[in-house]
């Protein structure tokens, strides 16, 4: 009996999110199957996976996470086994420096991005003064932009999730793989990779999420180049069509869970422990 | 033939030295202990000669050939853990394995290799478990066998039991013992535990203070140390300051404010301190002292405490305090009683 207490800990945490989260989402995605109120209709989803404009924001908002997630991890990585490494003092403060960036709003930041990458931005003025190119580069408004917008985002994230995988890494398993004869590439590949792999997994999950459901970066720097949260936005507040914008949120739904399920089925092989 | 040699060795951390002019030189197939309060260097000794730490000078020389240069993964030297360092994403196996991979060992003479040197550490079956499921005792012998299987040049040790129970400590270290015997490895053991090291090691090193103070087998540490710390840290607790001492006939007279006390014979220190381990006192109530007892000092006992099996007295001479320990005592003695102690010339040791 009173084993069953400890439940009671967590049931205000569950009831909050069956009340706002389980139940709304849970509602919204059966009323995708109900355009109007009568019989089950899938025609809605036929419809729009046969639309191309559909598709390709579909393609161009998983291209855009995808690729962010990459760039993350692999600018992440080394700066974190670098922090990781330090001694106490100097890792509080690069830490320090590393969130900096997310104590001003994702508004704010786009904006400065739109003054350094823009037709006439710093980026292309330093080009074009120096000579490298005649005509200034088309990069804001473009997709390129939003993955810059996000990879500014999400790197301190991507950075804190692996710093704190790293530590845990006891500085011995490298000598001891080292005095068993692997070279420096040797205990990175067999040591320091796998064992750092359940952080890649929880910072590629959050920045893969983070940058699919993104909306004011893509907003603001995406220009005409839509994502799937700007045309669920567009369908919502521009066109009243509240039920597109049902069906669209219920895929970025389904989307996100297949590829968390993925990267955990692609972590337990990776790193198998027990 | 000494396998290995360190000249004039110095390792500093944060320029502070660590070891100064540091030399060791152990022979081929010898199990040597490095043993000393923490902070004397041991482990400092241990991770230079596995090549985790460079010297700042001095030389490190492996079977007559300059090591001193020579990275960890080209020295096959095994390393035994104080936290066994075992791979947690690798089953018991494949942490064994992982010194062959990366030798390129073909995959049939790895198995072979591997099982074999399970079964030596008494560890066959438990190939396909992870270090999780292993309890202490066994992820030590997983770690052992990680190092023996490369058939190493040197086996080193750093304090390998001490995260283990008392039972386990002992019997882990006639484990480690007969398997070092079995393969004739050359081995370097650090260790705090007096009689972990005095029980497996052919020779044994008392470190303080980044020096080695005495290095010799371990009877004969225990019966003739030859500083006054090594004295102190194997268990002499009582310290004699002599004054002068002169040669007799038949051993040395040692004199302390007047009073003489004679020692047996010793050649190898010109010492002036003489120590004595309380076991070796003896005490006798006054008015109950035999007549003619040699090295024999008055005093009164300060405080007695019972021990179980034997009681343990302070008591304080004109020479000096003494702690006795006296498991005869059939009528204890008081506190503040009057007695004779007597300082049994053959047990005292001159010490520098």
């Amino acid at each position: 009996m009173r084993n069953y207490y400890k439940y009671l800990l967590i049931l205000p945490g569950v009831l909050f999110l069956t009340i706002f989260m389980l139940v709304p989402i849970g509602m919204t995605i059966i009323s995708t199957f109900f355009p109007n109120e009568a019989a089950a209709d899938t025609s809605n989803y036929a419809s729009l996976f046969r639309d191309s404009y559909f598709l390709e924001i579909l393609w161009t908002t998983l291209r855009v996470s995808i690729l962010t997630t990459i760039i993350c991890m692999v600018l992440g990585f080394p700066a974190a086994y670098f922090i990781a490494r330090m001694s106490a003092k100097m890792k509080a403060v690069l830490l320090i420096l590393t969130i900096f960036p997310l104590l001003t709003s994702p508004v704010v930041r786009s904006f400065s991005w739109m003054v350094i990458i823009g037709r006439n931005g710093l980026v292309n003025e330093a080009l074009m003064g120096i000579g490298i190119i005649q005509e200034p580069l088309e990069i804001l408004y473009t997709p390129t932009a939003v993955i810059i917008g996000l990879v500014h985002l999400f790197l301190p994230l991507t950075i804190i999730t692996l710093v704190g995988v790293m530590e845990s890494i006891e500085s011995d398993l490298l000598t001891a793989a080292a005095s068993l004869g692997a070279s420096r590439i040797g205990v990175f590949a067999k040591v320091v990779l796998p064992l750092c792999v359940p952080g890649l997994v929880i910072g590629g999950i959050l920045v893969f999420v983070g940058s699919f459901t993104a909306y004011t970066t893509p907003a603001l720097l995406g220009g005409q180049q839509r994502v799937l949260s700007t045309l669920l936005y567009q369908n919502a507040n521009t066109l009243n069509d509240w039920h597109m914008a049902s069906i669209l949120a219920a895929i970025m739904i389904v989307v996100t869970l297949i590829v968390i399920t993925c990267m955990n089925l692609l972590a337990n092989k990776l790193n198998p422990r027990r | 033939m000494s396998l290995f040699t360190l000249q004039d060795v110095t390792v500093a951390y944060q320029k502070q030295a660590i070891l100064q002019d540091f030399n060791l030189s152990i022979g081929e197939g010898e199990l040597v202990s490095l043993l000393g309060p923490s902070g004397c260097g041991k482990t400092t000794t241990l991770r230079l000669i596995a090549g985790f730490l460079q010297s700042k000078q001095g030389k490190f020389l492996f079977r007559e050939k300059d090591y001193t240069k020579v990275p960890v993964n080209k020295r096959n030297f095994g390393f035994v853990f104080q936290n066994y360092a075992l791979f947690p994403h690798m089953t018991v196996f494949d942490n064994v394995a992982f010194g062959l991979r990366q030798r390129k060992v073909s995959k049939a003479s790895i198995k072979d290799r591997v099982l074999r040197v399970l079964d030596i550490v008494s560890l066959k079956g438990f190939e396909e478990r992870f270090p999780a499921a292993l309890s202490g005792g066994q992820k030590q012998r997983v770690a052992i066998a990680r190092a023996l299987v490369i058939e190493p040049d040197l086996l080193l040790f750093d304090e390998p039991l001490s995260n283990l129970d008392a039972n386990l400590r002992v019997n882990m270290r006639v484990e480690i013992r007969r398997i070092q015997q079995e393969l004739g490895i050359t081995t370097v053991y650090v260790s705090h535990d007096q009689e972990e090291c005095f029980s497996i090691s052919d020779k044994v090193a008392i470190m303080n203070k980044g020096i080695i103070e005495q290095l010799s087998d371990p009877a004969t540490i225990y019966r003739q140390p030859k500083t006054k710390f090594v004295a102190d840290f194997i268990g002499f607790k009582n310290f004699i300051q002599f004054d002068s001492r002169r040669q007799e006939s038949d051993g040395i007279a040692a004199t302390v404010q007047g009073i003489t006390l004679y020692v047996q014979q010793q050649d190898n220190t010109a010492g002036l301190v003489g120590a004595i381990r309380p076991d070796d006192l003896r005490l006798y109530a006054l008015d109950a002292a035999p007549m003619t007892v040699e090295n024999a000092v008055q005093g009164k006992v300060l405080i007695s405490t019972y021990l179980g099996r034997s009681y343990q007295y302070e008591v304080q001479t004109s020479i000096g305090r003494f702690t006795v320990n006296d498991d005869a005592a059939a009528a204890p003695l008081a506190n503040g009683q009057d007695i004779v102690l007597e300082i049994p010339k053959k047990q005292i040791v001159l010490v520098d």
